[in-house]
């Protein structure tokens, strides 16, 4: 449906290289990155508000089989919501939505009818005479959102739409994409570094890195299976080992872990363990046939989050990193020095090759 | 609003503030406040039916605003254009807008002059066209305009500089194209920095004098016409002029300024 084509695209100051993107009509697709990493940047380049058919640049952008590479953002068919919600000021909400109808050639009493469900669908029927500037955030989200859908897109492009918000916020306008998205079946394209929000909302995404894609597919996948040391750490893959592979066994610093049977794994030179994927045994359970891999080792440093720990575990100079509720220390007594028995399933591990 | 003395403690840092603002005030206060009080009423009424005095006041106001109206028709594109594109040679041109507000202005006039004398082929084009320059209402325009146009282009420019970019890229993705972005959405939040701008071009060609002395002695604006009071017959003569300039003046920005207000409000 929206499919990104050996896309390069370069500005003074940045680059986007070589971009491969196909994105299936009525997904939830998730551009992750870095601060700097150009997601944003090729989200505006998708829109046509970075224009890409300059001499410097190649590669096609196509929507449904059209090349829309050359045309200007209106007419491309595609909408965006901003971060900031990016609402006209000097226009009440209503004039906000209503704004591209105009544009757009739309039958009224159709237009009528949309925004009949959509003022319902966003329930913001009280906030259509007021001024952006007198609205929340999550309210001005919604107006932005109205302003989008009632045109019909053929995709909407999300620049982070929830990161300016306040956590209540948050969680209402999540609730609402999710909602939008199953409802409508819109194709969403939404730019984020927050990890919940990906899971939560996104069925597949891509992980851009230096202006390049780095992986991309199922959102749990990547999540799962990172291809690369830099995809593992970004996506919160604390464990994170060079290791030596010999069938289904893995050996790093001397540790032997055992992996699922799988193939293919000759030439790979790393493995990754999920912190919560590495549970806490009591010693009544240390031979609980769930999982595979046990060890003793001692506990080096607890960092408190909040509601969970971050634990860290030596185990034969191997430094393991496990999340833990404040139930699972307490049961224990577990402190700084503390002997541990940790577990975790030869499924969790996943093995990769870095050329890095 | 806190006041600068309220408060239990007094704020001494804005005490300062105040303090060092004072003398500047007075500056500008005292020798307008002397002027406008100097003349009698008598004066200041037999002054404004001096047939002479009310043609150099009208000549002032709307060469002026000629000059407003062409700093806006010609001044918004540009200053638009510099808001938003970066080019080579654009540091250039927006040092070249300055220009006029850096040198001395019976330079501009000369200039102008020269530009515009029978043996330049843009003088040759304007005769054969039929436009004088010299000692005529085109002449004062011209000056008026080359000496207001910085002051347009810079205010305008900075309330372009202020619509967030992002406002405009939402618009096209809406469907409106360059030209109806900029009417819907740029237009409508600069407006309030453009009406600055006019007021402050209008402030300059109101009160130039240096640069309209030079291509157009007669006929006569009101600065030109205080100046051949002044020398002719002195203070007492080139006063009531002056005050009747500045109540004109005055009673335009406070004007524009409501006008606007109500327009952003």
């Amino acid at each position: 449906m929206l499919k990104v084509s050996n896309f390069h695209l370069n500005l003074p100051e940045f680059s986007l290289k070589n971009i491969n993107l196909e994105i299936k009509k009525g997904e939830f697709f998730a551009l992750i990155g870095p601060t700097g990493s150009g997601k944003s940047l090729l989200l505006e380049a998708i829109m046509g508000i970075i224009p890409s058919n300059s001499d410097k640049n190649r590669g096609k952008i196509y929507l449904h089989d059209r090349d829309i590479t050359s045309l200007p953002p209106e007419a491309r068919g595609l909408g965006i919501v901003y971060q900031d919600s990016a609402l006209f000021p000097h226009l009440t909400a209503l004039q906000n939505i209503t704004f591209g109808l105009k544009y757009h050639k739309v039958n009224m009493d159709k237009a009528r009818k949309q925004l009949d469900f959509l003022v319902q669908k966003l329930g913001i029927g009280h906030l259509l005479d007021r001024y952006p500037p007198t609205l929340s955030g999550g309210e001005k989200q919604r107006v932005a959102l109205a302003r989008v859908l009632i045109l019909n897109p053929q995709a909407i492009l999300l620049d982070e739409p929830l990161s300016a918000l306040d956590p209540a916020f948050q969680e209402e306008i999540r609730e609402l994409l999710k909602s939008l998205h199953q409802e409508l079946k819109i194709t969403f394209v939404m730019v984020s570094h927050n990890f919940p929000e990906v899971l939560y909302l996104a069925g597949s995404g891509a992980i851009i890195h230096q202006g390049k894609i780095v992986q991309q597919g199922k959102i749990q996948h990547i999540f799962h299976h990172p291809n690369s040391c830099f995809v593992a750490n970004f996506v919160g893959i604390k464990n994170v080992f060079p290791a030596r592979i010999n069938a289904n066994k893995a050996f790093t610093n001397g540790v032997e872990i055992k992996l699922s049977p799988e193939s293919g794994r000759q030439n790979h030179n790393y493995l990754s363990i999920r912190p919560e994927e590495i549970i806490l045994l009591s010693p009544d359970r240390a031979r609980d046939n769930s999982v595979d891999n046990v060890f003793t080792g001692y506990i080096t440093g607890i960092s408190c989050q909040g509601f969970y720990f971050n634990v860290f575990v030596d185990v034969q100079g191997v430094k393991f990193q496990a999340i833990w509720s404040q139930k699972d220390m307490a049961d224990q007594g577990l402190n700084q020095g503390s002997k541990v028995t940790i577990g975790f399933r030869s499924k969790a591990v996943h093995t990769f090759r870095d050329k890095g | 609003m806190n006041s600068v003395f309220s408060g239990r403690k007094k704020d001494t840092f804005f005490l300062l503030l105040f303090l060092f603002s004072i003398p500047l005030i007075l500056l500008i206060i005292l020798p307008l406040g002397k002027m406008v009080t100097g003349p009698d009423l008598v004066d200041l009424a037999r002054t404004i039916k001096d047939p002479q005095v009310i043609s150099a006041l009208f000549r002032s106001i709307y060469t002026s605003l000629a000059a407003v109206l062409i700093s806006f028709v010609f001044g918004t594109p540009l200053a638009y254009l510099l808001a938003r594109k970066s080019f080579k040679g654009k540091k250039i041109i927006e040092g070249i807008i300055d220009l006029p507000i850096m040198i001395p202005h019976p330079v501009i006039g000369i200039a102008i002059l020269g530009l515009a004398a029978r043996n330049t082929i843009i003088g040759q084009f304007l005769q054969t066209m039929g436009i004088q320059i010299m000692g005529t209402h085109t002449g004062i325009i011209a000056v008026l305009t080359f000496v207001g146009l910085p002051f347009y282009i810079n205010t305008a420019k900075a309330g372009f500089e202020a619509v967030p970019l992002r406002l405009e890229h939402v618009s096209r993705s809406l469907g409106a194209r360059p030209w109806q972005t900029f009417y819907r959405v740029t237009l409508p939040l600069a407006w309030r920095n453009m009406v600055l701008g006019m007021i402050m071009c209008l402030a300059r060609a109101i009160s130039e004098f240096g640069a309209v002395v030079i291509v157009a002695y007669h006929p006569m604006t009101a600065p030109v016409l205080i100046y051949e009071r002044f020398t002719a017959y002195g203070l007492k003569y080139s006063q009531p002029v002056a005050v009747w300039l500045i109540f004109v003046s005055l009673f335009l920005f406070v004007l524009m300024r409501f006008f606007a207000r109500e327009k952003t409000s």
